[in-house]
């Protein structure tokens, strides 16, 4: 088993940042050269060659940078196809913490060496997290357990690389009096997940409210969790893409797609507290047919206001209100001034109504396809075309509703399930007439 | 671990206990505390000293006794096999931090009489080496004395910031030991030297000293 070292320093992680751009850089200024001496340079093995690159510098880094890596992968249609495909392996592979590191956490967070205090633990992790690993293990009384392990000084990194990142985001955008605001979000939430007794706290209370039929979440198991060691009930499943090498029938890959949109309403339902981490590593399929739900790192309750107005875009974009949709994206902060007095407020504005129209279409009639290539298609190129400037714009809690959104059409559309949408459309419908009528 | 050792031991980690409660414990407290008579306790150690110094011998002896106990430890890579040491020991230190941060310079470092926590660490640090096939050729060549030495003074500077580490957990020691266990790997494991003289012996036998040198090797050669 090799054992990779992480850089902990900010020079080290600076480098590496450095390293990777010029990496990229090196990639396609070669493609360019090839292309103008008259060489054949495939741009697709390009694109591979650089995400490889850029991935394997990424996953050193762990923590902050795969978070991004991550995000890179959830949204898609922002990069190229080969360059998705490659990032995607962020979801589930980072460089595996040493054996002996591993035992040394556990005796000093749990009070004694794995095999003391496990009936049976497995030293080769089971899944990789961005901060950290999972181990399965037997408990003395028979109960099979995941335990996540947490990389020593990962909460020092997390500061310093968002310093990092402030200086580099500074640097790009006009208005740098926003973006402290996007960061410091982020480096909140990023802080949030290294305590893992506030994730034990949120399986809690998430196996509380979703563990029925439908969905199956893991217990806390506190007498084996510390701040950076933290033991759940295990739950069998599959991911995605082992999910998908299976050939499976439309049928179930309808039956888990539903169980996710699901599972994504009745969250919209009682909108206490949102799963924000939709990506495909936190997902299982179990195999009595339920949605395993596995990582409590990054839940989010967002601001009835704002959670409201956004849920508000969905309907609004479907009756195509046009005052009300200019209205609601004004009060989100996405647009300045009216569309009709700028053109660039006008840019912003014919992308968000057309791209909120293709995020609502699922709910204009009873069934949805997500499978449906021209609806992949349609979506990508809207997010290829967004009007990308140097402008930020929008509320700081649309970083992780879209995610959370984002995340789940992307994965939907990757398992390209069809999935039945009237019991949906109702609970955004009674969730936002019970506010109303309030 | 046989039944001798295991009283040893036991011996010496009351009597690290009975040393911060006080410098100057004599062994019939010891003894009380143990509920053994002092001559079993004499029959043992010497005196009072070599208990405590045992307790540091002891320390890579239980760490030896539990690599048994661990998965798959032979398949270890030369990384996990020295952090493991490390972390095993600064684990079995941190039962006893203040007796360790109190004594360590005295029994271990500055020590004037024979201590063997020295040859049982080195002997550790040897084995770890001669024990992995995955060693670069060419870097066998540094095993020697001076390189257990070296190591073993690399511990006394890990024990030095262990004491200064405030972090949760001394989470910076571990993290220290884990870059110092793969840097090693990296510099032991590294086969630029065995690749090194490989293509200097292709260049060499190719140059007119080479051949030369072959000419008279196949000279002096005798007829079968």
């Amino acid at each position: 088993m090799s054992s990779e070292d992480f850089p902990s320093t900010k020079y080290e992680r600076g480098k590496i940042f450095a390293k990777t751009g010029l990496k990229v850089g090196s990639n396609y200024a070669a493609h360019y050269l090839k292309s103008l001496s008259g060489g054949s340079s495939d741009k697709s093995d390009v694109h591979r060659k650089t995400a490889g690159e850029v991935f394997s510098e990424f996953v050193k880094l762990r923590g902050t940078a795969l978070k991004i890596a991550q995000s890179f992968s959830v949204d898609q249609g922002f990069l190229p196809d080969e360059f998705s495909e490659v990032m995607t392996k962020a979801q589930y592979s980072v460089p595996p913490i040493n054996r002996s590191l591993v035992r040394s956490i556990i005796r000093r967070e749990l009070g004694g060496y794995p095999e003391q205090i496990f009936s049976s633990f497995n030293a080769d992790s089971i899944a990789a997290a961005s901060i950290g690993q999972v181990h399965k293990a037997t408990l003395k009384d028979g109960r099979k357990a995941a335990i996540k392990i947490q990389y020593p000084g990962v909460k020092d990194t997390i500061s310093s690389d968002i310093a990092l990142a402030r200086t580099l985001f500074k640097r790009l955008v006009s208005d740098k009096s926003v973006i402290d605001e996007y960061v410091d979000e982020i480096r909140l939430t990023l802080i949030d997940e290294t305590d893992y007794t506030k994730e034990g706290e949120s399986i809690n209370r998430f196996h509380r409210r979703f563990t029925n039929e439908e969905v199956t979440t893991p217990e806390w198991i506190p007498e084996y969790s510390t701040e950076r060691v933290l033991t759940m009930t295990y739950i069998d499943g599959v991911h995605l893409d082992d999910f998908l090498s299976t050939d499976p029938s439309q049928e179930k890959k309808n039956h888990y797609g539903q169980l996710l949109w699901n599972f994504f309403h009745r969250q919209v339902e009682d909108h206490e507290e949102i799963h924000a981490d939709t990506h495909p590593g936190n997902f299982l399929f179990t195999p009595d047919g339920k949605l395993g739900v596995i990582d409590f790192g990054c839940v989010k309750s967002f601001p009835e206001e704002f959670f409201m107005d956004y849920l508000r875009l969905l309907p609004t974009h479907l009756v195509r209100d046009e005052s009300e949709i200019k209205a609601l994206y004004k009060k989100l902060g996405i647009l300045k001034d009216d569309p009709e007095n700028s053109k660039k407020e006008n840019q912003f504005y014919q992308f968000c109504i057309n791209y909120g129209y293709a995020f609502a279409m699922p709910y204009l009639n009873d069934t949805f396809d997500f499978g449906d290539p021209e609806y992949r298609n349609m979506i990508r190129q809207f997010t290829k075309k967004a009007p990308v400037s140097n402008e930020p714009r929008g509320n700081k809690h649309f970083i992780y509703s879209t995610r959370v959104h984002l995340g789940l059409y992307h994965f939907l559309m990757r398992l390209g399930a069809e999935v039945a949408t009237t019991e949906s459309k109702k609970i955004v419908d009674n969730v936002l007439s019970a506010k109303t009528s309030v | 671990m046989d039944k001798e050792t295991t009283q040893r031991i036991k011996v010496a980690e009351a009597a690290a206990n009975k040393y911060i409660e006080n410098q100057r414990f004599t062994i019939s407290s010891l003894s009380k505390e143990l509920k053994m008579k002092p001559e079993t306790i004499y029959s043992l150690f010497p005196n009072r000293s070599s208990i405590l110094r045992y307790y540091y011998t002891s320390r890579v002896l239980i760490c030896r006794d539990q690599n048994q106990s661990i998965d798959d430890y032979d398949n270890f890579s030369l990384s996990e096999k020295l952090s493991n040491f490390f972390l095993t020991l600064i684990d079995l230190f941190g039962d006893k931090r203040e007796f360790v941060l109190a004594t360590y310079k005295e029994f271990v470092v500055c020590s004037v009489t024979r201590n063997k926590f020295e040859p049982e660490f080195k002997d550790e640090i040897r084995n770890i080496f001669l024990s992995d096939d995955k060693i670069a050729t060419s870097s066998r060549i540094f095993f020697n004395s001076i390189l257990w030495h070296a190591i073993y003074l690399q511990f006394h500077v890990l024990i030095k910031f262990w004491k200064e580490d405030e972090s949760r957990n001394y989470e910076n020691t571990m993290a220290l030991i884990d870059k110092w266990s793969t840097f090693t790997e990296e510099l032991f494991y590294n086969k630029v030297l065995d690749k090194g003289f490989d293509f200097g012996k292709f260049l060499f036998y190719r140059s007119p000293l080479g051949k030369c040198a072959m000419e008279r090797g196949s000279e002096q050669r005798p007829s079968v």
